[in-house]
């Protein structure tokens, strides 16, 4: 039954993930790949402030998420100026510069050791301690977070990105503040991202860099690439597969050290089938033109 | 002048691998990540062929032509049905990262994953002008240099080398010249992949490789073709250099750790002040795509 709280735990936090992530893909067409590292600059964010200030867990998640969405303003800022390849290069270049911050701010980040001993979510003086509890917790916060996004989709402000996304020089020509936008896509999706970055650091209750690299964005990227951008199902299609997989490679019983290789593998070719056949992923809607 | 030399050698193979992911770039307009597969797999080829007893020459002659063919596959599998379908450059992305993951990952499967060398023990060093100098270390770069001289040559002089060179400016005409485009591309990203194999067989011999080490070096190839220009092909060559003196630099008054972050910060300055680069002919965002 733990087992199961684990990976219902682990599919809330993946699910933020893609979700703020297709907003950025899906809504407004803007290929990222610096999320994981927003996903770390939240989590470490709030894991110093829980343990040096002594905030509590929700003022704690908040100011990640509000880190996160400032140091956004890296990638929102070239967006205005680049399309396609070279906001892609863009992206992969913040990745790697939050990533060596992380990595080599030995003082504050304690490096290639990471945190460790960060405290589980605490509400009211309740102490959420055991796999069920942080579950039901995360469910919480996993909802609204999609309840928002879901809302956002339909509200002018989604209706704006999704014209920007189908063509920017039209929605331009409309009156859309088409900066602006991006200003606050990118925010809004960097602050999830963070939210999502400090629930896992409190369950998992150890961060260190490794968790936060260009790897693990490549890995968020093909979660809402396969299971589909555009909407909200899909990114949840996308998260559920990518935790079930592993889990049912487990039942081909392959030695643990082929594993993780044998699901990179699949990642890989999942991908480029998806682009083949499906390239509005297992159940989007939008797909790009 | 130690660091120096160190940087401009180290900068060659970067220049190189810029090269390889110009000439793809520049005449297909793919964005071609899985050369990072290609550069990876190279050496595996070599070691295996040297396991079975076979002269180093034919060794480094298969390892070669395999990883042509490796790359020609990619060309077959992925970039031209998506050429055909006339898919954005984002699918062409996504789909070479998927390509990327599948060749480490089967790497790693078949050879493991640890760090191997081909170099058996020691190595002569050279003094020249009180710049010492090592066999391997100075035998890498100058192979690639000549690859890339070779290249160049063929590309000013040879028949198909000038029709790759139309294809990169203007594909459509090329086609309706009576041209074969499909046969143009293998050759682009045949010779993609052979040159990128023999950066790799060098720095293979001089400092050992492992799956993962790929995906840097095409992105630092990238950084070079961004800086150089990509309209040109000697840019990236250029690019390269300066970048390898960069973090040579970088290494010596700093440390090793903000080699990456510096990189990028100098990638960021030229998309801020220059993006066409330093050889790079202005052009509109929207005709470059």
């Amino acid at each position: 039954m733990n087992y199961l709280f684990h990976l219902l735990v682990y599919f809330e936090i993946y699910a933020i993930v893609a979700l703020s992530l297709n907003l950025l893909i899906g809504y407004g067409g803007l290929l990222q790949i610096a999320h994981a590292a927003y996903y770390g600059v939240g989590a470490y964010a709030a894991t110093l402030l829980w343990l040096n200030a002594g905030l509590g867990f929700f003022p704690g998640l908040l100011a990640g998420a509000a880190t996160a969405a400032l140091l956004s303003l890296l990638v929102s800022l070239p967006a205005w100026r680049f399309k396609g390849d070279y906001f892609v290069m863009i992206s992969i270049a913040v990745q790697t510069l939050l990533y060596t911050v992380m990595y080599n701010w030995t003082s504050v980040t304690n490096g290639a050791f990471g945190i460790s001993g960060i405290p589980r979510p605490e509400l009211f003086g309740y102490n959420f301690v055991t796999t069920g509890s942080v579950s039901v917790l995360f469910a919480g916060i996993a909802l609204v977070l999609a309840f928002i996004l879901a809302i956002l989709k339909w509200s002018p402000f989604g209706r704006a990105l999704q014209a920007m996304r189908d063509d920017e020089l039209a929605a331009r020509s409309i009156g859309i503040p088409v900066e602006w936008l991006k200003l606050q896509a990118f925010a809004i999706a960097s602050a999830m991202v963070g939210v999502a970055g400090g629930m896992y650091a409190s369950y998992i209750s150890y961060i260190d860099a490794t968790s936060f690299s260009l790897d693990e964005s490549i890995l968020m990227l093909s979660m809402v690439i396969i299971g589909g951008t555009g909407n909200v199902r899909g990114p949840l299609v996308g998260a559920a597969v990518l935790i079930l997989l592993p889990e049912l490679l487990r039942f081909l019983a392959l030695p643990d050290a082929v594993a993780a290789n044998v699901r990179l593998l699949a990642y890989g070719l999942l991908l480029i089938i998806m682009m083949h056949v499906r390239p509005q992923g297992l159940a989007g809607t939008y797909r790009y033109q | 002048m130690q660091i120096l030399i160190n940087g401009f050698l180290q900068g060659i193979l970067f220049g190189a691998v810029g090269v390889a992911f110009a000439l793809v770039y520049r005449t297909t307009k793919v964005f071609y990540i899985a050369l990072g597969g290609v550069y990876a797999l190279a050496p595996y080829f070599l070691l295996s062929a040297l396991e079975f007893d076979v002269p180093l020459v034919v060794g480094i002659m298969l390892a070669l032509a395999l990883s042509m063919l490796i790359s020609i596959l990619a060309e077959e599998t992925i970039h031209w049905p998506f050429e055909r379908k006339r898919s954005p450059t984002e699918v062409h992305l996504i789909g070479s990262l998927g390509f990327y993951l599948v060749l480490v990952q089967v790497i790693a499967l078949v050879w493991g994953n640890e760090i191997k060398v081909l170099k058996p023990g020691g190595d002569t060093t050279w003094e020249l002008f009180g710049v010492i100098l090592v066999k391997a270390q100075l035998f890498g770069p100058l192979l690639a240099l000549s690859a890339v001289l070779l290249l160049f040559i063929w590309l000013t002089r040879a028949n198909r080398g000038l029709e790759l060179r139309a294809l990169a400016d203007n594909p459509i005409l090329v086609a309706l010249l009576g041209r074969n485009i499909r046969a143009l591309r293998r050759w682009v990203f045949g010779l993609s992949g052979a040159l990128v194999a023999v950066v790799a067989l060098g720095q293979a011999w001089d400092v050992g490789f492992d799956p993962h080490v790929g995906l840097n070096t095409v992105l630092l190839g990238m950084v070079a073709m961004i800086i150089g220009g990509s309209t040109t092909f000697v840019g990236p060559l250029i690019g390269g250099i300066l970048l390898g003196i960069l973090r040579s630099q970088v290494v010596w008054y700093g440390s090793a750790r903000w080699e990456d972050a510096a990189t990028f910060v100098l990638l960021a300055l030229f998309l801020f002040l220059r993006p066409q680069g330093i050889f790079g002919r202005k052009q509109r965002l929207e005709e470059a795509g």
